[in-house]
């Protein structure tokens, strides 16, 4: 018996809307019925339909991104129901209320028997995977469809396994379908016939029923790429089978989708170790951009993004100096190539210029001398080259400052620690970012391990605050935007100089003053957490202000190049979503609030 | 009443198998108990003259509610419904699918042994009952009653808030507690939002309280 208040409800959400009084009083009887209080997670392990009847709750990504908030007449668990795929994304209760659960056989049944019904929910999920982020702009992210072949290789269940070697022979397939009364019934794929039928000597006579797979993983010819993959994957599997409404459509093999990926990170970095010269190397970066999109379009995220961008300058740079060796022959002493700051941090970003050294095991004099002074020249000129432009401050292995001895760093680190004037330290901060790309690790742990032995020093670090204090949020008193010019280009927030630098500067500034190796900002937070020299609220909104940020400069990055343009990282908020905008809001306040700790913390009069 | 027992030996046995099974000790945390929340609509307030119109009733399992098992009962009246009639808003003609009280009753003992019965106001809902259950069957269940009502009298006092006129009706507890208010005076209607402001009681009281507490504060 319905409850009425339940039942007038639903009649007045879509897409219950639609059904009749004693279908919306069948759903109304199925329904469970929860209170949620504030700060409660709901458990969204289960495989129901939420309805919200009541009460605002917050659904967060796996990186602890606030996706959306659900409120009356909003629904969670479709992609559970439609897909089986659980997402790792959390429910947070803000506000106290009521929530309807719909078991899964209850929302089947609806399913089947409404195709409207159906066909909202399947229109919801579609939407859901643009929540990531919403974005102007026409990106598409590929489908099943798109690779999957409209090319059906079925064979009846009741053949033999000999007929059907020789139609996967004569249609030069891996993989059959078996189907029996024009439905799937299983699989059989090559492993089948060498492990089912030859190694347990089985006749040419057996029937396929009895060597295949029964009742596979399938996929819908309408689900993305990504999904097959994650199928894929979880269920160990190179084969699914792709339906289309329920019938067979095709087959998806591992094979299909890496080639579909030919842009892949791992096939980039593959390419660039196989080049043998610069216009080779050349060609390759030219693929970069469009890796870009293509991670863009996967909707990995920034940080993600980031790391990959930096393994592929990396890889050029690694490559660039094994030509360099070939043409100019093998080293004439140990070396560590260094580099700094984003490289060094491998938060990267596609508009990143170079800046790198030379670390020397001997002082640069003479052959050992010009041997390097060649190297450099030929590495920095062929980054150039592939698009990670020179960097305009002359931080790179070619200046011949910078090609040094451990001797000759050390000195040059002590230094800028123990003389620290505001013009030293701005200028060499982005040295305290250091990683090594090529060559000796040893030699550059040594240097490391002589700079973080210096770096806890009041005076150094009351500078490097300083400086990291001399740039602000773009956040009025009255909590506006401000914007601002940067010559070229229009008015807008800079992502980087007024918000990603800002976090780096403060973050650099704790690891240095705490001697912690760890260059990445997510990994120094981490284990300034761990350390316990950094409230674990603190580094984790840092962290999250940081993941905002760098999503919003990706994201900008990402729309500039597919228009053709070149990547700014000046936003103009008038593009953003009043979420965006409350998120952006948020990491300006946290950037303001950790900068007036670390004031407090390394600034004190002395 | 010799008479009336070997009349109706079977429903009187009822009660006892009902009565066998235990229901929770005091100190079984609230939130993993069973319920059944209830609602009786009434010609009167006198359970002894008085007949029961209607019953709606709802199970609250690990803090569900159970939609697909919420019942409503118009009951068979013994005598016409007559000038109650404008207060609940039923009339002699709607009752012609009415089920007699015995039946409802026999249901009820045997789906919901176990479970804890809570109404608000309880007091008037467990008094008709056990009247009816003394007169069907001869004897009533041992039956583990909750107030609503006296639940939030407790929680507002412990809050300190004072107590406006009617402040306990339960549409003024589902308002303030910003649960939808349903249709007044029908069995089931009232059922659920009883059911709803227990639920919402529950999450308001710290998370370890007892049956026995609850019962403490149902008094």
């Amino acid at each position: 018996m319905e409850v009425a208040e339940v039942s007038k409800f639903l009649a007045h959400t879509t897409p219950f809307d639609q059904l009749a009084e004693g279908q919306l009083a069948d759903l109304a009887a199925a329904l469970n019925v929860y209170y949620c209080q504030a700060g409660e997670t709901v458990d969204n392990s289960t495989e129901n339909l939420l309805i919200v009847r009541t009460g605002i709750y917050a659904l967060y990504s796996d990186q602890q991104q606030l996706l959306t908030k659900l409120e009356e007449g909003d629904f969670y668990g479709y992609q559970l129901l439609l897909t089986g795929l659980a997402d790792n994304d959390q429910l947070i209760c803000e506000e106290d209320g009521l929530l309807f659960w719909l078991p899964a056989t209850a929302f089947h049944q609806m399913r089947y028997q409404y195709k409207n019904i159906d066909i909202f929910f399947q229109r919801l999920f579609g939407r859901r995977l643009h929540q990531y982020k919403e974005q102007q702009g026409s990106r598409f992210t590929l489908k099943v469809s798109d690779i999957a072949q409209a090319r059906k290789i079925a064979i009846h269940g009741e053949q033999t396994v000999q007929a059907a070697a020789q139609l996967m022979t004569e249609k030069r397939v891996s993989s059959l379908l078996i189907e029996q009364d024009e439905r799937l019934i299983g699989i059989l794929t090559d492993r089948d016939l060498r492990s089912r039928v030859l190694a347990d000597n089985l006749p040419a006579a057996t029937p396929v029923k009895e060597v295949m797979t029964p009742k596979p993983q399938t996929i819908d010819k309408h689900a993305y790429l990504f999904e097959a993959v994650q199928l894929m994957s979880r269920f160990n599997v190179h084969h699914l089978p792709v339906m289309d409404q329920g019938i067979s459509y095709g087959m998806i093999t591992t094979t299909d989708v890496i080639r579909s990926q030919q842009d892949h990170p791992v096939y980039l970095i593959g390419e660039i170790h196989r080049q043998t010269s610069i216009d080779g190397l050349e060609h390759c970066s030219m693929q970069i951009n469009n890796l870009a999109l293509i991670l863009g379009k996967q909707q990995v995220p920034a940080y993600e993004a980031g790391h990959i961008i930096t393994t592929i300058t990396d890889a050029l740079t690694q490559r660039l100096i094994k030509l360099a060796q070939i043409e100019f022959g093998p080293a004439p002493c140990v070396f560590s190539w260094l580099c700094f700051g984003s490289q060094a941090r491998m938060d990267q970003s596609i508009n990143a210029d170079q800046d790198n050294a030379l670390l020397l095991e001997k002082e640069p004099s003479g052959e050992i001398g010009e041997y390097f002074a060649k190297l450099a020249d030929f590495v920095c000129q062929g980054l150039a080259r592939c698009g990670i432009t020179l960097c305009p401050g002359n931080i790179m292995a070619s200046n011949p400052e910078l090609r040094m001895s451990l001797k000759g760093w050390s000195g040059k680190f002590a230094r800028w620690i123990s003389s620290p004037t505001p013009d030293a330290i701005l200028k060499s901060s982005i040295f305290f970012d250091m990683r090594v790309v090529e060559g000796s690790k040893g030699l550059f742990n040594a240097l490391q391990h002589d700079i973080l032995a210096r770096t806890n020093q009041s005076l150094f670090l009351l500078q490097l605050a300083q400086t990291a204090l001399q740039r602000t949020a773009p956040l009025s008193f009255l909590k506006n935007f401000i914007l601002e010019h940067d010559g070229k280009h229009k008015k807008g927030l800079d992502l980087k100089k007024r918000g990603i630098s800002l976090i780096t500067d403060i973050v650099r500034v704790y690891a240095l003053a705490n001697g912690i190796q760890e260059v990445n900002t997510r990994q120094r937070l981490e284990r300034l957490a761990a350390d316990g020299i950094m409230e674990t609220k603190d580094t984790q909104n840092l962290s999250d202000a940081f993941d905002i940020l760098a999503q919003l400069r990706w994201d900008k990055h990402l729309h500039d190049i597919s228009q053709g343009h070149e990547a700014s990282n000046l936003l103009d908020p008038a593009v953003l979503s009043g979420l965006q905008r409350h998120q952006l809001k948020d990491s300006f306040a946290v950037i303001n609030g950790a900068q007036s700790s670390m004031k407090h913390r390394y600034c004190r009069e002395m | 009443m010799f008479g009336w027992l070997q009349k109706n030996p079977e429903l009187y046995a009822e009660i006892l198998t009902f009565n066998q099974v235990a229901l929770p000790s005091a100190d079984t945390p609230a939130r993993e108990c069973r319920y059944l929340v209830l609602d009786l609509e009434l010609t009167g307030l006198n359970a002894k003259q008085d007949h029961i119109v209607s019953i709606g009733w709802l199970p609250i399992v690990e803090q569900h509610i159970r939609l697909s098992e919420a019942r409503h009962y118009l009951i068979e009246a013994p005598v016409s419904v007559g000038q109650s009639a404008i207060y609940h808003g039923l009339h002699d003609s709607d009752l012609k699918d009415a089920q007699e009280l015995a039946d409802v009753l026999q249901f009820l003992l045997k789906q919901y042994p176990g479970y804890i019965f809570v109404a608000h106001h309880c007091r008037l809902d467990r008094a008709f009952l056990q009247i009816a259950f003394q007169r069907h069957f001869g004897k009533a269940p041992r039956m583990l009653f909750l107030d609503t009502l006296n639940i939030e009298y407790h929680r507002l006092q412990k809050l300190g808030s004072r107590l406006a006129t009617d402040a306990l009706r339960l549409p003024q507890c589902l308002a303030r507690h910003h649960l939808p208010v349903s249709a007044q005076h029908h069995a089931l209607e009232d059922a659920y939002g009883c059911a709803l402001l227990f639920l919402s009681q529950l999450k308001k009281s710290h998370s370890a309280i007892t049956l026995g507490d609850l019962q403490l504060h149902s008094r």
